[in-house]
Formats: C-alpha cells, sequence, structure tokens
C-alpha cells in the first residue's frame, strides 16, 4: 500500500504551516522553529499551538489542535514523545496530511520507547497522514522558503544540492557546517530519524522529480526496502547525480560462508556492486558529502576520467600524478597543438606537457596571461575531462585577480575547473571567498580536488 | 529444463544434504545452458575405466560426496591421468585419503586444457538478495579476491559490464597468443548463474570455480552448490 509521492509535497511546498507545541520560551525546540520559520521569509500561513494561548512572536496562539483553521497542509509537533501518537491523531482529524515528529524517546531508546513507537504507527494509518521523523531536527526547503527545523539555523541559502540522512542532526549540525563553511546552498535537505513512515525511497523519488535538485546526496545506515531503493535510485541517477555514504556491511548468512562466494561476499562488496548496479555513487568520508557537493553545485561531473592540472611546483607534478594513479585518474599526454601552445609561454628550457608545470611561464608573463593561457589550451585539448588549477599565492611574489579563471571556466562548461592552493593561507582563503560565489570550487588541500574528481568520474562511468 | 533442477534440489533437501555433490551442482549449472566439463560418476575402477575410455584419456579423477567441498586441499583430485594403469593407482590412493567409511563414489571427468580460470558465484546477501559474483578463478580467487558482485537478475549489458569490472580483465582479451574469451558466452553464464538463485530460493549459495578458458570457451570444471539450512516448520 504505497502513497502517491505527491503526498510529500505539502512537506516541500506548505501553504499553510502548524507548530504544535509552540513556546515562548526562548531556546525551546517550540520557539527555535517558529523564528526558523520566520527567518527564512516563510510567506504561507504559520499558525501556533500551545494550551496557555497568548502570543509567540508577535503572532496568536490557539490553545487546541480543534482550534485550528481547517485545510492545514503541514504540522510541526515538538511535543513530548508520549503525546505524540494521540496529537497525530488529532491532526488526523483536523484533515492534516503532513507531520514532521521532533520527539526522540522511541525506539531508539528502549523497549517502552518501541512499544510507543508501535502505537504512533498505528496512529499514522488512523490518521491517514504521512510522516517525517520521529527522532528528528526536521526538513528544510529553501524554494518554499520553509523549514520545520528546531535546531538554530537562520536564514538557509539556496542551492541545487539536497541532501536525505540517517540522522537527526542533518538539519541542525551539518547544514550549519554547510552554511558557515561552504558557498553552496541547498534545495531541500531532510532529516529521516526513525523513519517511522517516510523514508529514503519516498524522498529520492521525490527528488529525482525535483526540478529545484540539481544532486542529490545521502547519509544512510540501514535501507528501509534495499530493492525498492535500488529500482528508484536506477530511475533517478539517470537524470541526477546520486551520492551516498553508507555505513555497516551485511554479514553473509552461515550457509553461504560455506562456499568461496560466501566469503568473498564480506568487505560490503555486495553493497558496492548493486549500488554501481542503480548509478550510486558511493563514497566513503562524511566529508565527501560536503567536498563533492560543492563541486557539482556549480559544475557537471567530467565526462571521464582524464585530469590535466597546471602545478607551480615539480614536486606537486610528481605526487600529484602518483595520486591521480591511486585515484584511478589519467594523466594523458596532451595533443601536439596544446603542446605547442604551452611551450609558446613557457622559457625553452622547460619542456611543456601534462601535468603543465607552469612557473616558468609565470615568470615571463605574470599570472593572468600563463594560467590564464595554459588552462584554456588544456581545457581545449580533446583528450582532457578536466583540469586542476594550483595557485602559488604569496604577496612577495604577487596576487593577481581571478576573473580570468572565471572566464576561462565559463568557456568550457562541459569541463570542470576546480581551484587549489599552496601559500600563504589569508589569500588562499580570500581567493576562495572570491572564486566560490563565481561558480569555480576550491579546495584547501592539494588531494582534495583529486579525490572529488576521482568520486565525480566514477559517478558519470556508473550512470553513462 | 528448470524442472530437472528443482527435483534434483529437491531430492538433495530430502536427504538431508547440506550441500549438492559436485555432479549434482554441475547438472543444474548444465540444465541452465552453463557449459560444463563432461563427466560421469563411477563407484568401481571397472566403471571408472569405461567412463574414462568414453571420455578420453588424460582424465580427471576427482572425489565426489556431499560432504567434500574443498576437495584439492585434502588431495581428494587426480590430474593428468593418462592411461588405465594412472586411473587404478589414483583411484587406490584416493580410496585410501578418504580413508574407511566414506561415504560417496568418483567422478572421472575429461581434463579441460586452458591455462586461464575464471570464477562465477551467487549468494543470498540478507540485505539485497541474490547477487552474483565474477571474477579471477582457481587458486588465486581467495588471495587476490579480484572479484565484483551485481544483483541477480542480471541484464545482458550489466553482465558483460561485471567482465570489464576486475583488475585483471586483461585476462580475457587476446593475451600471450592465447584467442580472446568469448565474452558473450561468459556472460549468459553470469546471467544463468543469477537465474538459478532467483529460481531456487533454498539455494544458499554458489560456487562455480573455476572455470577453464579451453579455447574461447569458459567451462564450468569445479562446482558447488550450498542450500539453505532448513526452516523450521511454523509452530
Amino acid at each position: 500500500m504505497r502513497r502517491a509521492v505527491a503526498d510529500l509535497g505539502r512537506f516541500f511546498a506548505p501553504r499553510s504551516v502548524a507548530v504544535i507545541g509552540a513556546s515562548a520560551q526562548p531556546g525551546k525546540p517550540g520557539h527555535v522553529v517558529v523564528r526558523n520559520i520566520l527567518a527564512n521569509g516563510f510567506p504561507g500561513a504559520l499558525h501556533l499551538v500551545n494550551p496557555r494561548g497568548g502570543e509567540i512572536e508577535g503572532l496568536p496562539v490557539v490553545p487546541t489542535i480543534e482550534a485550528l483553521p481547517d485545510g492545514i497542509d503541514q504540522a510541526i509537533v515538538t511535543l513530548p514523545a508520549a503525546q505524540t501518537p494521540d496529537t497525530v491523531r488529532a491532526l488526523g482529524r483536523k484533515g492534516v496530511r503532513a507531520i514532521v515528529l521532533a520527539a526522540s524517546g522511541f525506539a531508539e531508546v528502549d523497549r517502552m520507547g518501541a512499544a510507543l513507537q508501535a502505537e504512533l504507527g498505528r496512529a499514522i494509518r488512523e490518521a491517514g497522514a504521512r510522516v517525517i521523523g520521529p527522532n528528528t531536527t526536521g526538513h528544510v526547503s529553501v524554494p518554499a522558503r520553509f523549514t520545520s527545523s528546531f535546531f538554530p539555523l537562520g536564514r538557509v541559502r539556496g542551492g541545487n544540492i539536497s541532501y536525505v540522512a540517517q540522522t537527526g542532526n542533518f538539519c541542525g549540525i551539518s547544514l550549519r557546517h554547510i552554511l558557515s563553511a561552504e558557498h553552496f546552498g541547498v534545495a531541500r535537505s531532510v532529516g529521516l530519524g526513525n523513519k517511522v513512515d517516510v523514508d529514503e525511497c519516498d524522498l529520492l523519488e521525490y527528488l529525482g522529480g525535483d526540478a529545484a535538485t540539481g544532486a542529490v546526496f545521502l547519509y544512510l545506515e540501514r535501507l528501509t526496502d534495499p530493492r525498492r531503493f535500488l529500482r528508484v535510485a536506477r530511475a533517478v541517477s539517470r537524470r541526477k547525480p546520486v551520492i551516498l555514504l553508507k555505513g555497516g556491511a551485511s554479514a553473509a548468512g552461515a550457509a553461504a560462508a560455506l562456499a568461496h562466494t560466501g566469503a568473498l561476499a564480506g568487505d560490503g562488496r555486495v553493497a558496492d556492486g548493486a549500488l554501481a548496479q542503480a548509478g550510486v555513487t558511493r563514497v566513503h568520508r562524511y566529508s565527501d558529502l560536503f567536498l563533492v557537493a560543492r563541486a557539482l553545485a556549480v559544475m557537471p561531473p567530467p565526462r571521464g576520467n582524464r585530469v590535466s592540472f597546471l602545478s607551480p611546483s615539480g614536486a606537486f607534478t610528481v605526487v600529484l600524478t602518483d595520486l591521480c594513479r591511486s585515484l584511478g585518474l589519467e594523466v594523458p599526454p596532451l595533443e601536439d597543438r596544446t603542446r605547442a601552445r604551452l611551450q609558446a609561454l613557457a622559457p625553452s628550457f622547460i619542456r611543456m606537457r601534462n601535468p603543465v608545470d607552469i612557473f616558468g611561464s609565470v615568470a615571463l608573463h605574470g599570472y593572468e596571461r600563463a594560467y590564464g593561457d595554459a588552462l584554456d589550451a588544456v581545457l581545449g585539448d580533446r583528450r582532457v575531462d578536466a583540469a586542476v588549477v594550483i595557485m602559488m599565492l604569496t604577496a612577495e611574489t604577487g596576487v593577481p585577480s581571478y576573473d580570468f579563471l572565471v572566464e576561462t571556466a565559463r568557456r568550457y562548461p562541459d569541463k570542470p575547473v576546480y581551484v587549489t592552493f599552496m601559500g600563504a593561507h589569508e589569500h588562499d582563503l580570500a581567493a576562495r571567498a572570491w572564486l566560490e560565489p563565481r561558480g569555480v570550487p576550491c579546495y584547501m588541500k592539494v588531494e582534495e580536488p583529486f579525490e572529488v574528481l576521482s568520486v565525480l568520474a566514477r559517478c558519470r562511468a556508473l550512470t553513462a | 529444463m528448470t524442472v530437472r533442477a528443482a527435483s534434483l534440489i529437491r531430492a538433495a533437501r530430502a536427504r538431508g544434504q547440506r550441500m549438492l555433490s559436485e555432479h549434482e551442482s554441475k547438472r543444474v549449472l548444465a540444465a541452465y545452458g552453463v557449459p560444463v566439463a563432461r563427466e560421469t560418476p563411477v563407484r568401481t575402477l571397472a566403471e571408472a575405466r569405461a567412463a574414462a575410455t568414453r571420455i578420453g584419456y588424460p582424465v580427471v579423477l576427482k572425489a565426489c560426496s556431499t560432504d567434500a567441498a574443498h576437495k584439492s586441499e585434502r588431495g581428494l583430485v587426480a590430474v593428468g591421468l593418462r592411461g588405465p594403469r594412472d586411473l587404478g593407482a589414483a583411484l587406490a590412493a584416493l580410496r585410501r585419503r578418504m580413508g574407511r567409511g566414506a561415504r560417496g563414489g568418483f567422478l572421472v571427468q575429461e581434463q579441460v586444457q586452458g591455462s586461464r580460470e575464471v570464477m562465477i558465484g551467487a549468494i543470498r546477501d540478507p540485505e539485497f538478495g541474490p547477487a552474483v559474483m565474477f571474477g579471477l578463478g582457481g587458486i588465486f580467487s581467495e588471495i587476490l579476491a579480484d572479484v565484483v558482485f551485481r544483483l541477480a537478475p542480471l541484464r545482458p549489458h550489466e553482465a558483460r559490464a561485471m567482465l570489464r569490472a576486475i583488475r585483471a580483465r586483461r585476462l580475457l582479451g587476446a593475451v600471450r597468443g592465447l584467442p580472446a574469451v568469448d565474452t558473450g558466452a561468459l556472460a549468459r553464464s553470469l546471467i544463468a548463474v543469477g537465474r538459478i538463485a532467483l529460481d531456487h530460493p533454498t539455494i544458499a549459495a554458489i560456487d562455480v570455480n573455476p572455470l577453464i578458458i579451453r579455447g574461447r570457451t569458459a567451462v564450468a570444471v569445479d562446482a558447488l552448490i550450498v542450500l539453505a539450512d532448513p526452516v523450521p516448520p511454523a509452530a
């Protein structure tokens, strides 16, 4: 009995919302959620429920769910766990079909919590509502200028990246990290919590058809329905990148372990294969959820695994070529005409090839011309799918303006260009702060752009 | 075709076997179109000699029972038997190693000539369900673990992609004077093994290891089908 994906629209584009358990006391979840909604400029109707009535943040408060007007799209419940089943039933009677449950204290805690969660399941079926949670900080939908999060967020920056995470903290701490450490923004973000109703399959299906979502990032520990997830992912990954961080490999049964195949199935190899088959790109580090998103927010995945990079240091040309090899990236020989263009910029004693040792050219022609022409040359090369620019910035050697990087990258919209640095840190930070909002991803560690390219080359290969 | 496989599996379970014998396993594979080595189960020296004459020397002699997994480690395989005398000596040696009271008989098998070995397997993953494995075969399969898994049922393009997904993929090409492997046929064998796992929920795992590349074709020379532990009847 599967309800339509369209049901989820009430979560992501509600016209009217009620907060059950709204609080006048600063710092309480029921207060923070109201402030979050106001901070994001939610244009719909906002109704608050608290038995004490009165006013919160200048908005009137009604004492009961029964006192709410009809036709409310979504309710956020910040009451304690024990009160949630009855609250869900009351909301069902009021015709509310989308409910976010914040409370913890269910199956994640103990057996009594599990019993309460079972009762909650029954209440949800009676109410005929869809439910996100419980045990979650909630969700964010920037195109609707809306959030149900009770973690202080302030205004959430919009973008084309969407997240689904099996951790309550995602729409809290992780989102705060994105807002403060990244320049990209999000479209939708959901903390799944205990998945008592809405699960990752429902959301992936919804986000697959969501015009505001350019790429979907998931953090999952346990798939509710693996076969359905793969079916949905197979369809969605044809349209947009689906990147997954999944913890915990399942162990083979005892009988299967009698066979070689069973022994070889350890180390998550079955999950690796199944996910690859469905076009899902697996990553293995939490920080990849942000580093890879930084690139996909502004540039497509590379067409292939062939990389060129511009380096001001001979050491980088050596160690980063080694790194590329271990990451499954190629550093191919360049076309003759590309090499001729590079050589024309360089002192005769440096033989120009891939990777491009740019130091001599900079000494002859200055940053902008040396880097700009070399980048244009390698991006124009048919053997190159992506380029990395390593900038060396110090006050003494000069700090260029970065327009040329943005302009050159724009001339080759199919080929990603990432920038990384080695030099005086304050200039690196300033360069990133200027470049990223203008669509050029920057990485503070020299290995990171290559690691991201490796993930995205895999992504492209899986869905080609 | 699958009816024959189903009755083999049912009969084995009825006898309380935890796995099919090598010969039974290969009959299931053959029923699904996987190329298998020619072989005959035998119990006596006379039967063995008759079988060897029919198959043609050189032959392989193996212990064949339902509790003889990992035969080569236990010295229960004799290869390269060139005539009746070799065969007689090998049979006596295998009987000694198996010890008094060992159950099961022997298999006389054609000696499949080839220097490349691959492996196909299947497993019922607790989370994802039936999955097919392909990898480097023979004695290297466990040491190098150069294997790739995909879920069944496999589509033809997915099966072909599996062949390209192992590190040793070049092994399947034309290398060192050897012809390129018929990857279409090998892909069909992968699909077939997945089909077996899907069709028979009582199978816990399948090993086809190795398949030896003879000419251009991968031929199964050893196989093992492990059955799921019987489920206690519902109360």
